[in-house]
């Protein structure tokens, strides 16, 4: 095909551009992978109410301990498993529209840490309204959503990996990719009780 | 200016229409030239812009296909072209289609329902709109073909099949399988004496079909099928070069050029870098479907023909027609699951006919198949829910709401008229005008029929709310501004689609159609083109 899409998407598709970057600026490092999954580990399988990096290691370059502590804030506010990768493209688009994240982050984690939270549902009545409440709702609502807003501009971090399609994982395609092979869906319906594990 | 002649059919457009024209040529010997306004693009790059494209814009149809420049199609708000169509009239005729090579079936649903013998003779039986100028045993024949070349699946049981009459032969692949919702969906509507029947879709079920893959249920067919199980015509391309055709893509034709005999002896297309080109042959087709078609045919008026190309009947642009649609969203208290399976699946269909056509349109109705996270999560988010809450908030919005869809019939009316703008696009083209009002055989229709078996049904699938539509919206299916009819002073082409001032101009697809009836029409117009295609062949073999 003609030179003239890429130009296109380059010129006017800022979504694409900015995915693009952070995939340029994002390569996963051996050690983003270790912390990726102490995260990961941390927040699903027990919460644990100590911090989770006592020692971030001292030579780490800023944007790393930005993403470590959004995971950290991340695996409070949502029950589920999530992936580091997602997470620092959010953390990325976060940065960039709240200058004061760091310390927001830091006031919900107290927070949570005060109440000795598991889940989400122990601590987030807690956190008072104002910018870390909008924060921390901003925050779920990209790992559920997969952008940043609900408008056209919005910045996309995810479509695949967005928890809503984890809610009906067990009946819903998500779109353009295939649930089975040829003619092989056919399914009894399934109650709401039967919330998938994510 | 370049003039260019190395083949003795030149066709406008690699739309369906076109495609199967093109390949019925080829196979009769008769060498081809494909002139496309777009660019040619791969299926995976579109389905990246569908994947990259923020949830927000996902039911977008355009958005995974940003227009090149030279060649603007109808896009949403963002999209560069939201005013490509300029529109007027009580009611917006705003209609998306595609600029590539492959057309706009790239992102059609696939569903392909035939007319009635009733649906075509409006005007004999109801005493309104017109009558086609041939029978449905006409066409009969070139629905079976058309059904075979692009491959459409769809059930055996005659109880099932529609319509309800003899088929010439089975369909080449049997219905897929219905999701939860569908089949909650027939049960329901059963009891209320209607039958929710698969669909005949243009989708390979169960099986591989024309080297392409079986559906697998991506749940994707609009914008784009990943996989290429659903029809479009950008899968034939590489078929057609390979049988002989010469496919150029990002030329614009935007003129006809007549000769002193009034036939059609060139067309002049523009490229990227503005430079015309001329392009002769012995016989031409324009295939650029309902709305692009009789905007080239009034922007190429000329002495001999002042009212525009194949307009002697002043009926060019006039008549446009679609399928006006109401939806209900439905929310019920019992999960129906949707978005497994294809985006649309079965319909109701026997609500299109009756004795009531008199006095107003029939309808028919369809419960969408797709997924519908994307329709719910930012209301569910919305509300504020956390933790547990959310997670069975969005899993209750996406399994308990639906949308149903009634799609009706219009009539055709010369005011329904599509005119050049004053407006010009990025090649200094002029941008179609359309003027657009349903009728009140519409409007009545929504009032006294429509609506009411809408309702009737949503409250026996338990709804607990339901939002209608405020405004008709377009079905996307483009059809009448280029009427077929006996008559010449008032009918645009004869019954092949040959234009009734040109013998060598054929404008073949949705534009020949002289009533809608309330199925998606492009099996129709697939129909017409083979028609078209076997005329054209025994034209140029000197029988006509
Ligand atoms: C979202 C959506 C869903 C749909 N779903 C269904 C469905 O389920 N069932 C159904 O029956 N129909 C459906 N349709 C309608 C269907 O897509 C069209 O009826 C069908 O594609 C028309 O075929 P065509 O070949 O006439 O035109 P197109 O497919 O539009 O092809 C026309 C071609 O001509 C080219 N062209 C235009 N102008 C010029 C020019 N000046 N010079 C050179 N080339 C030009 C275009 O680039 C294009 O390639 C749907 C449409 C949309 C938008
Ligand atoms: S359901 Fe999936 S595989 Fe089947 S036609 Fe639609 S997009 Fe293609």
């Amino acid at each position: 095909m003609g030179g003239f899409l890429q130009a296109h998407f380059d010129d006017e598709n800022a979504t694409r551009r900015q995915l693009s970057e952070a995939k340029m600026k994002l390569p996963v490092s051996r050690r983003r992978l270790l912390i990726g999954s102490a995260a990961m580990a941390v927040g699903y399988v027990a919460l644990s109410t100590s911090p989770a990096f006592p020692a971030a290691p001292a030579a780490a370059a800023s944007g790393e301990a930005l993403n470590a502590k959004f995971m950290r804030l991340s695996n409070l506010l949502i029950n589920h498993r999530l992936s580091p990768a997602v997470g620092a493209r959010i953390a990325e688009g976060a940065a960039a529209d709240h200058k004061d994240m760091a310390a927001m982050m830091d006031q919900i984690i107290a927070i949570a840490e005060q109440k000795q939270a598991r889940v989400v549902e122990d601590f987030f009545e807690d956190i008072p309204a104002g910018p870390a409440k909008e924060f921390a709702h901003w925050v779920i609502f990209a790992w559920y959503s997969g952008v940043s807003s609900p408008k056209p501009d919005a910045k996309v971090f995810t479509f695949e990996e967005a928890l809503t399609f984890q809610t009906t994982s067990d009946v819903v395609t998500i779109p353009s990719y295939g649930l089975s092979g040829p003619n092989l869906w056919s399914q009894a319906t399934v109650p709401l009780s039967q919330m998938p594990r994510f | 200016m370049v003039t260019k002649n190395n083949a003795e059919v030149v066709v406008i457009g690699t739309g369906v229409v076109g495609v199967l024209i093109a390949e019925q040529l080829l196979d009769a010997g008769i060498s081809v030239l494909m002139l496309e306004a777009g660019p040619r693009v791969s299926r995976a790059e579109i389905v990246e812009n569908f994947r990259n494209a923020p949830l927000g814009l996902k039911g977008d149809t355009s958005v995974s296909y940003p227009p090149a420049p030279w060649a603007p199609h109808p896009t949403g708000p963002t999209g560069g072209a939201h005013d490509y169509l300029q529109l007027s009239g009580p009611d917006s005729y705003a209609q998306t289609y595609i600029r590539y090579a492959g057309g706009s079936t790239w992102h059609w649903a696939g569903t392909s329902w035939r007319l009635t013998p009733e649906d075509m003779r409006l005007k004999s039986l109801y005493g309104v709109g017109r009558d086609w100028a041939f029978d449905y045993d006409t066409l009969d024949p070139f629905y079976t073909r058309a059904e075979y070349k692009l491959g459409i699946c769809g059930p055996s049981n005659p109880e099932q099949q529609w319509p309800r009459r003899a088929r010439l032969k089975p369909y080449p692949m049997p219905p897929l399988p219905f999701s939860p919702g569908e089949t909650r969906f027939t049960q329901i509507v059963k009891e209320l004496g209607y039958n929710n029947i698969p669909v005949s879709q243009a989708r390979n079920s169960g099986m591989p079909y024309d080297d392409r893959p079986a559906c697998c249920a991506n749940n994707n067919c609009v914008p784009v099928c990943p996989v290429g199980a659903k029809y479009d015509a950008a899968t034939a391309l590489g078929r057609l070069e390979a049988k002989g055709a010469k496919i150029l893509a990002d030329a614009v034709v935007y003129k006809v050029e007549t000769n002193g005999q009034n036939r059609i002896e060139a067309v002049h297309y523009l490229d990227p870098n503005k430079q015309s080109h001329r392009v002769a042959g012995k016989l031409f087709v324009i295939a650029a479907n309902g709305l692009e078609t009789p905007k080239l045919l009034l922007m190429s008026k000329d002495d001999r023909n002042p009212n525009g190309i194949a307009n002697r009947s002043d009926q060019v642009g006039r008549n446009m027609m679609d399928h006006p649609q109401l939806t209900l969203t439905v929310t019920t208290k019992e999960p129906f699951w949707s978005g497994v399976g294809p985006v649309v699946n079965s319909g109701i269909m026997e609500t299109s006919q009756g004795a009531f056509r008199s006095e107003h349109a029939g309808a028919y109705f369809r419960y969408n198949n797709f997924a519908r996270n994307r329709f719910v999560t930012f209301a569910a988010l919305k509300k504020g829910l956390v933790g547990k809450a959310l997670d069975e908030e969005i899993r209750r919005m996406t399994a308990c709401t639906a949308d149903i869809v009634a799609a009706h019939e219009i009539l055709p009316h010369p005011d329904n008229r599509l005119t050049l703008s004053d407006k010009t696009d990025w090649l200094g083209l002029p941008k179609p005008s359309i003027h657009y009002d349903v009728g009140d055989y519409v409007r009545r229709s929504a009032e006294v029929y429509s609506l009411p078996i809408g309702k009737k049904i949503a409250a026996a699938m338990g709804a607990t709310d339901v939002k209608i539509s405020p405004k008709f919206a377009q079905s996307k299916h483009i059809m009448g501004g280029t009427i077929m009819g006996a008559d010449a002073m008032n009918s645009v082409v004869d019954t092949d689609c040959r234009s009734h001032d040109h013998d060598n101009l054929f404008l073949p697809g949705g534009g020949a159609m002289a009533s809608t009836a309330c199925g998606n029409s492009t099996i129709t117009m697939a129909a017409l083109a083979l028609r078209s295609a076997d005329a054209i062949v025994s034209q140029m073999k000197g029988a006509h």
